[in-house]
C-alpha cells in the first residue's frame, strides 16, 4: 500500500512515516503544496493525508487537483485546524475523513485502513486474522467458525487491536478511540481495562489464542508469539 | 442616599425660596411700615409748621373753641405741660365708623397771648394699614410667582440640559464588552457632554481591543499549541514501540502519556472556549434535550462506572428548547463530566429534566463550593484534582450566550447545577 504524507512539520512527518513503514506500507513525504502536486501528477496512490496549513498554499488545492485530474485517491485531511466549515468544506472538495491534530498514530492508522478497505472493497468484507474473521459490514465475529456474542465497543476494540497488530497503544489512545465524538470529555481511562478483560475472556472462551499483551504500565498490544 | 441630579438642584432652589420668602416678607413688610410712619410724621411736622407759623399769631383765646369745632384733625388742647414735641400712637372713637381707630399723633407747646397751650396734630393710620398690608400681600404673591415660575423653568431646562447625559448614561449601562453591539452615543451642542462623550468612546474603545486581543491571544495560543502537542504525542506512540523500554520507563512513559492527553483535552477546551465567545455557534433549532441526554448516557454510565459511581435518571418530561445543537451537547456532557469527575467513591449523580430546567446533581466534598468563583476558569476546590478547571466556565459561557440562568445549590451534602431555560 501506497501513502502519501503531505506535511509541512518534519518531526511529526517522521514519526508517522516511522509508524505507518512497518505495517504494510510505503510512505511518501511531500513537505509543500508544489511537491505534493508533482507527486500525485505522476503517482498513484492508495490514500493520501493530507494537512492544510503548508508553507506554500491552503492544503484544499490539492483536493481540488485531484478533482481536476480524474484521481480516485483516498484523502484524510489532518489538520490543526478544528472547525465545522473547514470539515464541511473539506468533505464537499472530497475529502475522506478529518483528523484533528493533536492524534495519536494508532488511530491514524485504523483511519486509513478503514478508508482503504471502503475504496478497495471488492464484494470482500472479511478481515481475518489466524483463527478469527472479522465481518467489517455486519459487525460480527466468528472464531474458529463459532459466532462470538460480542459488543459493539468490543467490536471496535478489537478492531482498533487488529488494526494495530505488533504496536504497543496506550490506555488513552485506546480510550480515546473507543470514546469517538466524547473523546474530549474522558475523566479517567480506567473503563478500557473490563473492555480488554472481556473480549480476551470472549476470545479465550470461543477457543482463540490470547493475542492481548498487557505492555506494563503503558498499554495493550496485539501480538502473536 | 443617592437621589436624581435634578432632585439635587430642585431641592435646593426650594430650600433658597422658602428662606428668602420667610425673611424678606416680614422685613419688607416693617421696612414698608417705618417708612410709612415716617411719612405720617413728616407730614404732622409740616401741619404743625403751617399752624405756627400761619394760625398762631391771628388766635385769639376766644377763638379756641371754634378753632376746636372746626377742625377735626388740628386740635388746640389745655397745656398738658409738654416741652418738646412728641409723637405717639392714640385711638379715638370714629362716630362715621362707629368703632375705635388708631392715630398718629403730634403734640406741640405753643402759646396764645403769653399763655401755653398744647397743640395735637393727628393723622388717621387706618388707611395706611391698609395700604402696606395691600403692599405686603402684592409683594409676597409676586414674589412667590417669579420664584415658581424660576422654579419649574429650571427644572424643565435641567431636563433639557441633561437629557445627552442621561442617553449616554443608558448606552453605557447597555453596553458589554464581550457583545458586537456598538456604543451609539448621542450628538450634542454641549462641550462638557461631548468631551463626556468622547472620553467615553475612546475609554470603550480601547478596552474593547484590549479584549479582543486578549482573546484572539488565548485562541491564537491554544492554536499554536496544537502541532507541538501533535509531535509530542508522535513522538511518545514512537518511543513506546522500542522493544527496549524498562519497566521504569515504561512508567514514566505511561504517565506522560496521560499528562499529553491532559494537555490536549485542555487545549481543546480552550479553544472550544474562544469559539463560543466568538460566537461561531449560532445556528439554533429546535432541540429535545432528552434526546441529547440519552445519546450520551451511555458514554458517562461507563466513565461512572468505572468509578462505583452510579447515575440516575428522571426523564419523563420532554423538554424542547432552542439552541444550537453542538452547544447542547457540549452544555449536557460538560454537567455529566462535572458530576463524576467531583463525585465520591460510590457516589451518585441525578439527573432531573423538568418542563423548563435541568438539574444535575451529585454526591461530593461534604461542603459548599465558592459560588463567586465556582464558574471562573481554572477555579478549582481542590488544586490537585484531574481536571482541567474549564468544564464549568463552559458551562456558565453557553448558558451566558443562550441567556439561560445557571445555579447552584447544596444542600444535605448534595451539590446540584440548575439551567433553566
Amino acid at each position: 500500500m501506497k501513502i502519501l504524507l503531505i506535511e509541512d512539520e518534519k518531526e511529526l512527518a517522521e514519526s508517522i512515516i516511522g509508524y505507518l513503514t512497518g505495517n504494510n506500507f510505503v510512505c511518501e513525504w511531500a513537505n509543500s503544496l508544489h511537491s505534493a502536486i508533482d507527486k500525485i501528477s505522476s503517482y498513484e496512490y492508495d490514500c493520501i493525508l493530507l494537512d492544510l496549513m503548508l508553507p506554500d498554499g491552503y492544503g484544499f488545492e490539492i483536493l481540488k487537483e485531484l478533482k481536476q485530474q480524474n484521481k480516485t485517491e483516498g484523502v484524510i485531511i489532518i489538520s490543526a485546524k478544528e472547525t465545522l466549515e473547514t470539515r464541511i468544506e473539506g468533505f464537499n472538495l472530497g475529502a475522506d475523513d478529518y483528523l484533528t491534530k493533536p492524534f495519536h498514530l494508532s488511530e491514524l492508522l485504523v483511519r486509513i485502513q478503514a478508508l482503504i478497505r471502503r475504496k478497495n472493497f471488492n464484494g470482500n468484507n472479511i478481515l481475518s486474522y489466524n483463527e478469527i474473521e472479522i465481518d467489517i459490514l455486519s459487525k460480527t465475529v466468528k472464531v474458529k467458525n463459532t459466532k462470538l456474542e460480542i459488543t459493539k465497543k468490543e467490536f471496535e476494540l478489537l478492531l482498533f487491536l487488529i488494526g494495530n497488530k505488533n504496536k504497543v497503544l496506550s490506555k488513552s489512545a485506546i480510550a480515546e478511540h473507543l470514546s469517538g465524538d466524547m473523546a474530549d470529555m474522558l475523566d479517567n481511562h480506567d473503563f478500557v481495562y473490563a473492555h480488554i478483560k472481556n473480549l480476551k475472556n470472549k476470545l479465550r472462551d470461543a477457543g482463540g489464542s490470547d493475542y492481548i499483551k498487557t505492555v506494563y504500565g503503558l498499554g495493550y498490544k496485539w501480538q502473536n508469539d | 442616599m443617592t437621589k436624581k441630579l435634578i432632585h439635587k438642584t430642585s431641592k435646593t432652589y426650594l430650600l433658597l425660596t422658602t428662606i428668602l420668602l420667610v425673611i424678606t416678607a416680614p422685613a419688607f413688610y416693617f421696612l414698608i411700615q417705618n417708612l410709612y410712619l415716617e411719612d405720617i410724621d413728616e407730614a404732622l411736622e409740616l401741619r404743625k409748621n403751617e399752624f405756627m407759623q400761619f394760625t398762631v399769631n391771628q388766635l385769639k383765646e376766644n377763638d379756641i373753641s371754634v378753632w376746636n369745632k372746626y377742625n377735626r384733625n388740628i386740635k388746640i388742647l389745655e397745656n398738658q405741660s409738654i416741652k418738646n414735641d412728641i409723637y405717639f400712637y392714640k385711638n379715638y372713637y370714629d362716630s362715621l365708623s362707629n368703632e375705635d381707630e388708631p392715630y398718629r399723633e403730634l403734640n406741640a407747646p405753643f402759646f396764645i397771648e403769653s399763655k401755653p397751650y398744647t397743640l395735637s396734630v393727628r393723622a388717621n393710620m387706618v388707611e395706611s394699614e391698609d395700604l402696606i398690608i395691600s403692599i405686603f400681600i402684592i409683594y409676597t404673591f409676586l414674589l412667590s410667582f417669579l420664584l415658581l415660575g424660576l422654579f419649574f423653568i429650571n427644572k424643565r431646562l435641567s431636563a433639557k440640559l441633561w437629557k445627552p447625559f442621561y442617553q449616554t448614561l443608558e448606552q453605557i449601562e447597555r453596553f458589554e464588552i464581550d457583545k458586537t453591539n456598538q456604543l451609539q452615543l448621542p450628538k450634542t451642542n454641549i462641550v462638557e457632554f461631548n468631551r463626556l462623550n468622547q472620553s467615553i468612546e475612546k475609554l470603550i474603545e480601547k478596552n474593547t481591543s484590549i479584549y479582543r486581543n486578549q482573546r484572539e491571544f488565548v485562541e491564537n495560543a491554544a492554536h499554536e499549541l496544537q502541532t507541538p502537542l501533535a509531535v509530542f504525542q508522535a513522538k511518545i506512540d514512537t518511543l513506546i514501540q522500542r522493544s527496549d523500554v524498562s519497566e521504569e520507563q515504561s512508567v514514566i512513559l505511561g504517565s506522560l502519556n496521560e499528562s499529553v492527553s491532559r494537555l490536549n483535552r485542555l487545549n481543546k477546551n480552550l479553544l472550544l472556549l474562544s469559539k463560543i465567545e466568538n460566537e461561531n455557534y449560532n445556528e439554533k433549532q429546535t432541540i429535545v434535550l432528552n434526546e441529547i441526554i440519552e445519546k450520551q448516557l451511555g458514554f458517562f454510565n461507563e466513565q461512572a462506572y468505572s468509578k462505583g459511581i452510579r447515575l440516575k435518571t428522571e426523564l419523563s418530561k420532554q423538554l424542547f428548547i432552542q439552541s444550537n445543537q453542538t452547544l447542547a451537547e457540549i452544555l449536557i456532557s460538560n454537567l455529566f463530566m462535572n458530576a463524576i469527575k467531583h463525585n465520591i467513591k460510590n457516589g451518585q449523580v441525578w439527573i432531573k429534566l423538568t418542563e423548563n430546567s435541568i438539574v444535575f446533581s451529585n454526591t461530593g466534598i461534604p461542603q459548599s463550593l465558592n459560588k463567586e468563583k465556582l464558574f471562573n476558569r481554572f477555579s478549582k476546590a481542590n488544586p490537585s484534582e484531574q481536571g482541567n478547571g474549564l468544564g464549568l466556565a463552559i458551562v456558565n459561557k453557553i448558558a451566558e450566550i443562550s441567556h439561560w440562568p445557571v445555579s447552584y445549590s447544596f444542600t444535605e451534602n448534595i451539590h446540584s447545577f440548575t439551567v433553566n431555560f
